[in-house]
């Protein structure tokens, strides 16, 4: 009792038994109350730890009398069983340990020189687990093809899916994130949405980013996850409890690139990926082509988009023949990028999507 | 009786020491256990075993041991490992970890006016959003009473990390609730 006058802390109270015991019981309330009340400072203290206590009150199950003894006797039960065990163990079968133990060793030395990725397995994370944990219903689209192929989302966000991967994400992302899953490689454009951050999950990699574009190569059997970043800003981790905490996080700028080497867990940073021979082979057509258009005529800017996309675009070639444009097209997705086309060329230009077929329907430019 | 002396005769061989201490506890551990594993009969399976291994090596069990904490932590030994042993052959993500899965009620008896059932409400529903290590260092630490060194001893890591998981379990908790709370302690306070 003496030593509650040196409380000052909120788990003082919430810890000591006998306070929790006047909360609930009201044992020894009338000095509780009285030294409570001496000092202001204490009476909120004590108001606030009585809430927390009501809030965190513990629901047990009895267990009666009857069933502790029915275990108990199960239990001696087992004690003699177990006796009766060791001393069998150690006379007549100490053969039988003897081989096994030999055998268990075969099977080791077995499996450490045929099974090396067996590591790998324990590790990973798969895009499987990734889609079965996620509670929201989930499209997916898998590219059997052998060109990339493109996939717009409901927020304006596209995405060039390689051939033998695949993506998942909702029909509508509602909530406060936009989040998807891709087991593979794509590139990835995304619609600028401040409040909502956009999530791309690949086995044990998390890429987070508001708006930008970059590239995701993780597919399921290869040895590392790597992330490279076209344009603006994107945060890289990784998806389980690392003990090492510079290995759990990255921030990656235009240009940079981050490699999770999956065995080993860990990010490995790279400043510049067009100094990196062998992660620049890995960024594709669109990622080389500019569009920073600077007095070009349309239909060469739809062509460019054609090559960059792999899609194809109808336009009224006639009718846009005299069309030329300055705009700057990076760092936005596909949907944007026509979008500013057509506001660009005149209020009575708009254009249709369907899947890799784009149809601009225009009466020329003002 | 006192649990020291029970456990100092208990290693002596005495079983109607092991005897009273398996009453007096089984109750408490199924109650624990089932906030790890929610199947009673695994847990149950699980504390009959770790009074089996009690009695099999008593003899090289340490002498001074609050008794309470140590069988707290072996139940969740246990049940961590038969959790590992299920799941190393499935592919699933947390091998290494289980989860605290208790949800904790409000003591509703005890709440007399509205603003106060929805700070309660409010609290409680934060404490149940806490992640699972941090809420089982606090059922530990507030409910069972034990202390920090003990809890440690219990999820198996070190004091300091204790110390910091059941501060910042308290420390988030109040970030997010000040202003209720200011309001429930004005109104308390204009009564008294």
């Amino acid at each position: 009792m003496q030593k509650r006058n040196s409380y000052k802390k909120l788990e003082d109270f919430l810890f000591d038994p006998s306070f929790q015991r006047w909360v609930k019981f009201e044992d020894d309330s009338a000095q509780w109350e009285e030294w409570t009340l001496e000092n202001i400072e204490r009476a909120k203290l004590v108001e606030e730890a009585r809430l927390w206590i009501l809030a965190m009150n513990v629901k047990e199950i009895p267990v009666s009398n009857k069933e502790t003894q029915l275990a108990l006797q199960k239990t001696w039960e087992k004690i003699k069983l177990s006796n009766e065990k060791t001393l069998k163990n150690t006379s007549r079968y100490i053969w039988i340990r003897t081989a096994a133990a030999v055998l268990i060793f075969a099977i080791a030395s077995f499996a450490y020189f045929t099974l090396d990725d067996s590591t790998l397995l324990k590790n990973t994370i798969t895009y499987q687990d990734l889609v079965e944990n996620e509670s929201n219903g989930l499209i997916e689209q898998v590219n059997n093809t052998d060109n990339p192929q493109l996939i717009t989302l409901s927020d304006a966000s596209s995405i060039l899916l390689q051939p033998k991967s695949k993506i998942s994400y909702p029909k509508t992302f509602n909530g406060r994130e936009r989040k998807v899953f891709l087991s593979g490689e794509g590139f990835f454009e995304i619609s600028k949405d401040l409040n909502k951050p956009f999530y791309v999950y690949s086995n044990e990699v998390i890429t987070k980013v508001y708006g930008t574009s970059f590239r995701i190569i993780a597919y399921p059997k290869q040895p590392n996850v790597d992330v490279l970043v076209r344009t603006g800003k994107v945060k890289v981790s990784s998806n389980r409890d690392s003990k090492n905490a510079s290995a759990k996080e990255v921030f990656l700028l235009q240009n940079q690139a981050a490699r999770f080497v999956r065995k080993e867990q860990f990010f490995e940073k790279i400043l510049d990926i067009t100094q990196d021979k062998s992660l620049f082979a890995s960024t594709n057509t669109i990622e080389k082509l500019s569009f920073e258009f600077k007095d070009i005529p349309v239909h060469q800017i739809f062509k460019t988009l054609e090559q960059a996309y792999l899609v194809t675009i109808d336009f009224p070639a006639g009718k846009l023949e005299d069309c030329y444009l300055t705009t700057s097209l990076s760092d936005m997705p596909l949907p944007e990028k026509l979008k500013i086309i057509c506001e660009s060329l005149g209020y009575n230009t708009r254009y249709e999507m369907n899947g890799n077929n784009i149809i601009i329907i225009s009466n020329g430019c003002d | 009786m006192d649990d020291c002396l029970l456990w100092s005769q208990l290693k002596a061989g005495d079983e109607e020491a092991f005897s009273l201490l398996f009453e007096k506890y089984y109750g408490l551990l199924v109650n624990y256990g089932k906030t790890l594993n929610t199947e009673s009969e695994i847990v149950k399976d699980c504390i009959q075993d770790v009074f089996v291994d009690i009695w099999n090596y008593r003899n090289t069990l340490n002498e001074a041991r609050v008794v309470k904490a140590y069988l707290l932590s072996s139940v969740r030994k246990r049940i961590v490992r038969l959790h590992e042993r299920n799941h190393i052959f499935s592919n699933t993500i947390n091998i290494d970890s289980i989860d605290f899965l208790y949800e904790y009620s409000i003591e509703d008896r005890l709440i007399a006016d509205e603003t106060m059932v929805k700070s309660v409400k409010k609290i409680n529903q934060l404490i149940n959003s806490l992640p699972a290590r941090q809420s089982e260092a606090l059922y530990l630490r507030y409910h069972q009473g034990l202390t920090v060194d003990q809890v440690s001893e219990v999820l198996n890591i070190n004091y300091q990390s204790t110390k910091n998981l059941l501060h910042r379990a308290i420390l988030q908790l109040r970030k997010e609730f000040p202003l209720t709370v200011l309001i429930t302690i004005l109104s308390v306070l204009s009564t008294v």
